[in-house]
């Protein structure tokens, strides 16, 4: 891994452990949602930005997630992880299954596909109410008590995204990431030199998905209730939001994009819902003049922070380019 | 047998209604090779701008559904040489993605827009023509009659611009190939924007006859929308008669489907999940459609 930026990294992140204590419960809830949409950013990223894949099932495989483990508890009486891993593994099969079935499909067919799956997900739960409670809402047990302070959920949700992170992480920096790039340039090419491109789309749909229903289930038994539209339409534009105005090519940058739009939602809370007007042109003005995103640009230029040591050493220029070609890609 | 009827004929509208937007859909799609995916919000604002045109400038429910028309006509050419010019550049890379994500964020943001400017409550804007026909046992409202009457006529005309003119030789031929088209002398660039016009205008269309049947609302587009895939999925893509049986097949399927479940309020909610599923299967089992058309497939 890079130096700077994974020290620079761990410093936040141990600054923000030590500053939250000082921070009222409702930042707190703040920076737990921003996390939450963190673990599910940063899971579409890897599979839109890295393997090209644009799945609009995203939020489906969150709400299936979420939705099995709470009726698990709710049956079976079984403990609260033991559901959330339930529900994971569901939506990794799940996703698999997905994955295989639009192993065919490119492009906008795949969107189209994804779409019309969570249609039928989000329309099944509102509908099944004697089983969901509908849209009345399924009461959900929560993961620690409610009543004294939010800090176990920040510190919970704190490992759990950091986990993903270094899960994704690990993933998109081992060949099994450079197979997946190589599958979003060209399919046949990639096939041609030996991916073996099946494989690496369902791999990719079913890691995705499991991190989709993480997120999902950790938000269940934090908010204590569950309706259908977690796994609507308008949830899944806010995190393709999210990640294009951060930068999908990079998972840091997608991460970064869910907390930059979080942290502007509860700021500019005056403007009410004139808010997702400003994020959907910010998104347009992204994808027409910088479709990189926002804050890959600061990102790169931590990166080159990081490498001064090895400019000085030998050649000057070199890996400047490697930066920006990376950009360009 | 009355219910069966009075179902398939409101079915029949509906269906109507259906390929309208979907000839849009499938319009832009062989153009432009993208699948709009804020196509059913350009159906709500040309539902909501021939309600304001009817309700402040006092224009009559005609000459307002004209009216929206050739704004939301406007509205789609504008959009079309903002955000959707990167397109047709070689410097573009993936230009499928680009597509996706520009519509899907138009879609968000033209929706969340509506939501502020129109107000969350569903709006009712007056009929075409007040009164219904009799016909034995079956009773039709007058708006059902001319909305898949106007409806029908739009298609007819749609086709006939296709087939019969000279501009809609150049949009088949542009369709086919950009770059043949541009050797014969036509300005592939023109034809870009007249397609994506052409089908926002229908889609406007569509929404401002549906309106008075059943109401405005920001999100009344998102369904609409999804059902245009399946129409133009399963009628191919780039085929505009394929989609207008489709079209109708759906609508019928649905109304049916709706009027036969024995459980009422779960037919409901179920109809829409019905032609989704449809979309799904036929995805697997053919990814070009039915009646597809074989050079109009995604690069």
């Amino acid at each position: 891994m890079r130096g700077l930026p994974a020290a620079v990294l761990a410093a936040l992140a141990v600054l923000a452990l030590v500053f939250v204590r000082g921070l009222n419960d409702y930042w707190i809830h703040v920076a737990i949602i921003a996390m939450f949409y963190g673990i599910l950013t940063s899971s579409w990223s890897l599979l839109a930005g890295y393997a090209g894949l644009f799945s609009l099932g995203h939020m489906a495989f969150a709400s299936i997630g979420a939705y099995t483990s709470a009726l698990l508890i709710q049956w079976y009486h079984i403990p609260i992880p033991l559901g959330m891993v339930a529900g994971i593994a569901l939506c990794c099969l799940l996703g698999a299954w997905i994955g295989w079935v639009c192993l065919r499909m490119s492009g906008p067919y795949l969107a189209i596909f994804t779409l019309a799956f969570s249609e039928i997900v989000r329309i099944t739960f509102s509908t099944e109410d004697e089983v969901t409670a509908g849209m009345a809402g399924l009461h959900t047990v929560t993961l620690f008590s409610t009543q004294a302070s939010r800090l176990p959920f920040f510190y919970l949700a704190f490992a759990l995204l950091a986990g993903s992170l270094a899960l994704i992480g690990l993933i998109v920096h081992s060949r099994w990431g450079l197979f997946l790039r190589a599958i979003r340039e060209d399919e046949q090419a990639a096939a041609a030199s030996g991916v073996a491109v099946a494989r690496f789309r369902i791999l990719a749909f079913a890691v995705a998905s499991g991190f989709a229903a993480l997120a999902g289930t950790f938000y269940a038994h934090y908010i204590g209730i569950l309706t259908p539209s977690l796994g609507s339409l308008d949830l899944m534009a806010v995190v393709v939001v999210m990640t294009v105005i951060g930068g999908m090519e990079r998972i840091p940058t997608a991460v970064g994009g869910a907390f930059a739009v979080e942290f502007l939602q509860e700021y500019l809370r005056a403007y009410g819902e004139w808010r997702l007007v400003i994020f959907g042109l910010i998104l347009l003005l992204t994808m027409r003049f910088a479709r990189n995103g926002l804050i890959t640009p600061l990102w790169l230029q931590l990166v080159r922070f990081g490498e001064p040591r090895r400019v000085s050493a030998g050649a000057p220029t070199a890996p400047r380019e490697a930066g920006q070609e990376g950009s360009g890609g | 047998m009355d219910y069966f009827l009075i179902q398939s004929t409101n079915g029949a509208v509906i269906g109507i209604i259906y390929a309208l937007i979907a000839a849009g859909v499938t319009l832009i799609f062989s153009i432009l090779k993208i699948v709009n995916f804020a196509h059913g919000d350009l159906y709500m604002l040309g539902g909501y701008t021939s309600y304001y045109v009817n309700s402040l400038l006092g224009v009559p429910p005609l000459g307002a559904l004209v009216l929206s028309m050739v704004t939301v006509f406007a509205v789609g050419i504008i959009i079309e040489r903002l955000l959707l010019t990167p397109l047709y550049s070689d410097r573009t890379e993936r230009k499928d993605e680009y597509g996706i994500i520009v519509t899907f964020g138009l879609a968000f943001f033209l929706r969340n827009a509506a939501l502020n400017v129109f107000g969350p409550f569903a709006l009712k804007p007056p009929s075409f023509l007040t009164g219904l026909q009799r016909f034995g046992a079956l009773v039709v409202t007058n708006d059902r009659i001319f909305a898949g009457v106007t409806g029908l006529v739009l298609i007819f005309g749609l086709l006939y611009f296709m087939k019969g003119t000279i501009w809609g030789q150049a949009l088949d031929a542009v369709s086919q190939s950009r770059d043949s088209a541009a050797i014969v002398g036509i300005n592939a660039r023109r034809f870009n924007s007249l397609a994506y016009g052409v089908g926002a205008a229908l889609a406007a269309a569509a929404g401002a006859l549906i309106a008075p049947i059943f109401s405005l609302s920001p999100d009344m587009g998102v369904l609409p929308n999804i059902q245009s895939y399946v129409i133009v999925i399963l009628g191919g893509m780039g085929s505009v008669s394929g989609s207008i049986i489709a079209g109708i097949l759906l609508g019928e399927a649905q109304a049916l489907f709706t009027a036969f479940m024995p459980d009422p309020t779960r037919a409901l909610s179920y109809s829409n999940a019905f032609g989704v599923f449809v979309l799904m299967v036929v995805l697997m089992v053919r990814p070009t459609g039915i009646f597809g058309r074989r050079h109009v497939r995604m690069e």
